[in-house]
């Protein structure tokens, strides 16, 4: 057990926790801030995306230890209100089914516009690959992402 | 015509999705049980305020409906509708959404009778509570049930609730009601007098309510909501990270568990080593269920790597040597002989086709949050049957139902798996156990295993056409799990095809599955219809005829062939392609429902797959929310080319071998094509079911399709690359999810290969699901955090 600081949401943040603990379950279970998702724990699924220092990465490959000194950013961060340009892009393209792993998806594409504001398909296809929706919205999350993208050019 | 309304099985369900996405959606609900203790119904808020909601230390939350609001001089209706003094309508939605929308589908047939404002309605979730009927999502039945029915369903509700606002009105106004109108939470005077449904609640809500069979219904030429694109409900809470699901609320004290069960199909726990296990920093308990062992922690990683810690030695059963092929083998042998079709001049087709197990994988495992303080049980649960939940949590705590409060959370995904109520009684069991909260969870891989499968099935087609192309014979005979052993005419029954096809020969035969086995989106529509489709398709062929050509020369029901053209249209059926593309169509027929789609896809020859573009068709009769339709199609179309093309579950030594989502290859972003949705209304007044719809065509649009493009029939599923490669062509090694390269599956097929890593064979403590312990091929397309 070791206290580690890092950056939540804008926030400095401290946290007691055994320094192997993922970064997911430093969220949910010690700080309550459950919006990133499990869904495998072994990074293969996207669910518990956010961004640590503007990178999407999945929270539960990433240990307490590893995000020290870092910004760590999860959908509650993301905006205030639900008014960044992917939140309500992706309200407007009525993307969510279940909605369970659209949490992480937000996430993954806020780390792909961060990096490429405007993205191709291509670019889309590669950013979004570490994800897994088993409701199958991924027609609706390319539009989403788009939508995002094109409002923020114009 | 099949149509199975009153099937009995459950699986996933109908419906809409949508709202206008600026409106606060808030909603958030502590209704008081007979009992008079909280009943905690928690869906997130969208208030604006950032961070967590966080439920008081009693368990109530911040501002919640509908007693809060009759608290703050609000009015309740009915059981489903509160009024607050500003005019919000509050309605309370009944039945679970697991992702088929169904608590907009609610809200918005409700809100149409009502003639409610539709940019004032919130929508809060029921408990488990008899009074509201049956609360079960399955069976595509939903929607037909609360639409079609006429003094039963929710148009009645809403019909009710607005006769009880003009007849308050008018008697406000001294005239008969029938000088109002209503429009938008508002009755309206002929004499242009206006008085909102917050200004009448009170007064409205302490009249009569009308008999059922009094109230009017709209005319649906007069609908103004229904039938009108609207987004989820939920949307905003889901964008914003504030939905609920079961492990989210956060309670003080909580405990947090994790199963292991046993790996071995049907096994038993023979003994438990758990020193390791207690020695774990923050581990608490360990528990011996039976069919496996619960670490409880301090945090969810405490207990994870408990279960990592474990030593269990299992009782296999006898099930060591159990293996899929075995398992198929077994259902092609327990098929009778039938002599080849004999018939002089003929053309005769015959082939297979055998179906896998699958499983339900949602993206949300298994998961339940219990607390259990003297006699009074609460639970937090996404389930499709609220009420087995409530049974079993009542059961395990040894208390009457009516102790228990089961507080019906969003569900992450659903699909049929959400029925049972095993974990509900682990978690009361434990938080009896511990004095605590606890958040129970299946890790992925105890979720995959423990799951009740689509069954695996065996299907053996023949059929036969003339010299003129007409089908003189169709012999359908199919053995799958599920259903007992021995002959099952019922199964035989629902085989029948969608087709005019003159004394088709149905056999079925149950081979009881060694393997838990469940309803599974669209139940046994997902293995006869693709089966019929391809029967379909080979005919089509034998009679060198196109094969929509064919389908439409074979068929008399307008709404089959209404789908079928447009699909067919918007599709391009029928112009050039280049050389091994092709492209498969297939319909379904059932739930009241009818769907025809058409997959274009490119056979590399190599054998990979990419799907080009899926074009759907769909009349469902009335429609609801046309987003909600198409999404569901959507959805179900990617459920089809995920398990005609990657995804299955295959049995080996006794044990399930796939763990996760990189064995269970699901379709990804790049792997999903275009998918269009066309909607054909107009040719029936009721409310067909939508939920499953999707998926029974697809894998045969799947097969068709690689026959057109290579002429290779395939007799299995998923499809292998080595099925369908060219002679001579190297296939792609297994490519499953490979390793931390940002492209690694960005490009691929959806990695049509057999499941990967067979797993040892002696039990090992599992990998731990974390950071640098996993054994599995971990997939991080993300740049610049390569994690092992
Ligand atoms: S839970 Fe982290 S990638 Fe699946
Ligand atoms: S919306 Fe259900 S898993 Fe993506």
């Amino acid at each position: 057990m070791a206290r580690h600081a890092f950056t939540l949401n804008g926030q400095p943040r401290e946290v007691e926790a055994p320094d192997d603990m993922p970064l997911l379950w430093v969220l949910r279970d010690l700080v309550g801030l459950t919006g990133a998702k499990y869904g495998c724990g072994e990074g293969v699924c996207g669910s518990c995306t956010v961004l640590v220092d503007g990178a999407a990465v999945p929270s539960c490959q990433l240990s307490v230890t590893e995000v020290r000194g870092s910004a760590v950013t999860t959908i509650e961060g993301l905006s205030a209100d639900g008014s960044h340009p992917l939140q309500r892009a992706w309200m407007a393209e009525d993307v969510p089914q279940c909605g369970y792993c659209q949490a992480g998806q937000i996430m993954g594409a806020a780390g792909l516009l961060a990096a490429k504001p405007q993205p191709t398909d291509a670019d889309i296809d590669a950013a979004m690959a570490g994800h897994v929706c088993r409701c199958g919205t991924y027609v609706r999350i390319r539009a989403a992402i788009h939508r995002a993208a094109q409002e923020a050019r114009a | 015509m099949s149509s199975d309304s009153n099937e009995p099985a459950e699986g996933l369900h109908n419906d809409a999705i949508h709202s206008d996405p600026t409106r606060d959606v808030s909603r958030r609900t502590v209704l008081k049980g007979a009992a008079g203790f909280q009943l905690a119904a928690v869906f997130g808020p969208f208030d604006g305020i950032l961070g967590f909601v966080t439920a008081h230390p009693d368990g109530t939350l911040v501002d919640a409906a509908p007693d809060a609001i009759v608290q703050a001089g609000g009015s309740r209706i009915s059981q489903w509708l509160t009024i607050a003094p500003d005019g919000t309508v509050t309605i309370t939605a009944h039945k679970g959404d697991l992702g088929q929308g169904i608590r907009t589908t609610v809200a918005m047939i409700i809100a149409e009778e009502l003639d409610a404002d539709w940019e004032h309605v919130k929508v809060v979730q029921a408990p488990a509570d008899n009074a509201f009927g049956n609360q079960g999502v399955a069976g595509s039945g939903s929607t037909s049930s609360m639409f079609n029915s006429i003094t039963m369903g929710l148009r009645t509700v809403g019909a009710a609730a607005r006769t009880m606002f003009v007849e308050a009105a008018a008697a406000r106004w001294g005239i008969p009601a029938a000088r109002c109108r209503t429009e938008k939470s508002t009755v309206i005077a002929d004499d242009g007098r206006r008085l909102t449904y917050g200004e009448l609640a009170a007064d409205a809500a302490k009249r009569t309510p009308p008999a059922a069979n009094a109230v009017q219904l709209k005319n649906a030429a007069n609908f103004t909501l229904i039938g009108r694109p609207t987004a989820h409900v939920d949307n905003a809470d889901v964008a914003t990270g504030r939905a609920q699901f079961a492990l989210d609320p956060v309670r003080p004290g909580t405990r947090y568990a994790v199963v292991s069960k046993s790996p071995f199909i049907g096994g038993r726990v023979r003994a438990v080593d758990d020193a390791a296990a207690r020695a774990v920093p923050g581990v608490i308990d360990v528990v011996n269920v039976g069919n496996g062992v619960a670490v409880v922690g301090e945090h969810t990683w405490a207990a994870l790597k408990g279960r990592a810690a474990l030593r269990i030695t299992w009782d296999d059963r006898g099930n060591a040597g159990l293996t899929s092929d075995g398992i198929m083998a077994a259902k092609a042998a327990a098929l009778p002989d039938a002599p080849p079709i004999d018939i002089p001049g003929a053309r005769v087709v015959a082939s297979t086709l055998d179906l896998p197990f699958l499983a339900h994988a949602t993206m949300e495992p298994m998961t339940c949050m219990a607390e259990v303080v003297g006699d009074r049980v609460t639970v937090w649960v996404g389930t499709q049957s609220p009420q087995s939940a409530r049974q079993g949590a009542a059961q395990a705590a040894g208390v009457p139902e009516g102790n228990v409060t089961v507080n019906c959370m969003l569900m992450g995904g659903g699909f049929g798996r959400r029925g049972g109520n095993e974990w509900v009684r682990e978690a009361v069991t434990l938080s009896k156990r511990l004095g605590a909260p606890v958040k129970l969870l299946y890790p992925r891989d105890e979720d995959m295993r423990t799951d009740n499968f689509r069954p695996a099935s065996h299907h053996r087609l023949r059929g036969a056409v003339d010299a003129s192309g007409r089908i003189v014979a169709w012999q359908h005979h199919l053995a799958s799990g599920g259903s007992g052993n021995g002959p099952n005419q019922n199964l035989a029954n629902q085989a029948r095809p969608s087709y005019n096809i003159a004394s088709p020969d149905l056999q079925a035969v149950g081979v009881g599955d060694p393997l838990s086995v469940g309803a599974w989106r669209s139940v046994s529509h997902s293995q006869i219809n693709p089966a019929n489709e391809v029967l379909m398709d080979m005919l089509a062929h034998a009679a060198s005829q196109d094969p929509l050509a064919f389908r439409l020369a074979n068929l008399t029901n307008n709404r089959l062939r209404g789908v079928l053209e447009l699909a067919a249209e918007k599709a391009g059926w029928g112009t050039a392609l280049p050389p091994r593309v092709g492209r498969g169509i297939a319909a379904c027929a059932a739930w009241n429902s009818y769907v025809a789609q058409v997959v274009e896809l490119e056979v590399a020859v190599d054998g990979r797959i990419k799907v080009r573009r899926v074009v759907a068709a769909v009349d469902c009769g009335q429609v609801i929310n046309p987003l909600g339709v198409k999404a569901q199609i959507e959805g179900a179309s990617v459920d089809g080319l995920s398990t005609a093309l990657g995804a299955a579950i295959t049995v080996d030594g006794g044990r399930v071998q796939e763990r996760t989502f990189a064995e269970y290859v699901w379709f990804r972003m790049a792997d999903t094509p275009p998918i269009e949705v066309h909607i054909l209304t107009g040719k029936s007044s009721s409310a067909g079911g939508m939920g499953e719809l999707g998926y029974p065509a697809m894998p045969a649009a799947v097969i068709n399709a690689v026959f057109a493009a290579t002429g290779v029939r395939v007799t299995r599923l998923p499809i292998q690359p080595a099925d369908v490669a060219l002679a001579g062509a190297p296939t792609p090694v297994s490519t499953a999810v490979s390793t931390a390269v940002p492209t690694a599956v960005s490009t691929a097929v959806p990695t049509a290969v057999p499941p990967t890593a067979p797993p040892p064979t002696t039990v090992p403590p599992r990998p731990t699901d974390g950071p640098g312990t996993s054994s599995s091929k971990v997939f991080l397309p993300w740049g610049g955090t390569g994690r092992p």
